[in-house]
């Protein structure tokens, strides 16, 4: 079974409450996501805690694209 | 994507036999929801779990019934769960669930039928029960770190 990916997004520079979302593949750094409506750019990927089963859970910094 | 892969890829169900997670389907209710709709209302009784197929919602949160302008506390998408508090504990709404996405679309769970499910099969039982608690655990962890 592919792994699945228990995302906590947290928002930098800006007060926003960050995001938990699944995704089946690991975000990157410089990787573009959608959160809700709005897009945003990877800056850094820890993982938070171990893995358990297919699960993996990752803690992402992102930043508001700009383009 | 069908009910079954939806399922397998919530961490609820993570662990569960593929003979029960046949059964959660049966007692699983789809919904789909605009932006803006309320979804659940902090202070109100709830008896029902979600978890989200598509699309994205945000957890508000008021200091008081009178506070015009709750708090954003966090989004959540796809695999996620919410309504786990009421459904565990049998208190209100801990928070206003709101759907942000255009189209959000969740499988709901009744207590009742859930409660029925794990008193039958104590293994699906336990899993679920864990996963729950090591949802919680993680929506913690996520605001300690949005919170530094």
């Amino acid at each position: 079974m592919p792994a699945n990916f228990k995302v906590s997004y947290v928002v930098r520079g800006e007060d926003h409450p960050g995001a938990i979302v699944n995704t089946d593949q690991r975000p990157l750094v410089g990787d573009r996501v959608m959160l809700g409506e709005r897009e945003f750019t990877v800056l850094e990927v820890i993982d938070l805690i171990p893995p358990r089963g297919d699960f993996h859970y990752l803690h992402v910094t992102v930043q508001q694209t700009e383009d | 994507m069908d009910l079954l892969s939806v399922l397998k890829n919530a961490e609820l169900f993570e662990g569960v036999t593929p003979y029960e997670l046949d059964a959660l389907t049966k007692i699983c209710q789809q919904r789909t929801y605009n932006a803006g709709d309320v979804i659940a209302a902090q202070g109100d009784v709830g008896n029902e779990l979600f978890v989200i197929c598509d699309g994205f919602v945000e957890v508000l949160h008021s200091d008081s019934p009178s506070d015009p302008s709750p708090r954003a506390v966090v989004n959540l998408g796809q695999g996620q769960i919410f309504g786990e508090m009421a459904l565990v504990d049998r208190g209100p709404r801990s928070a206003t669930v709101r759907a942000i996405s255009k189209e959000t679309i969740v499988q709901v769970i009744k207590r009742d039928d859930f409660e029925e499910l794990c008193e039958e099969n104590h293994h699906l039982g336990y899993i679920v029960m864990r996963n729950i608690a090591a949802d919680l655990s993680f929506k913690l962890r996520h605001q300690h770190l949005t919170s530094q």
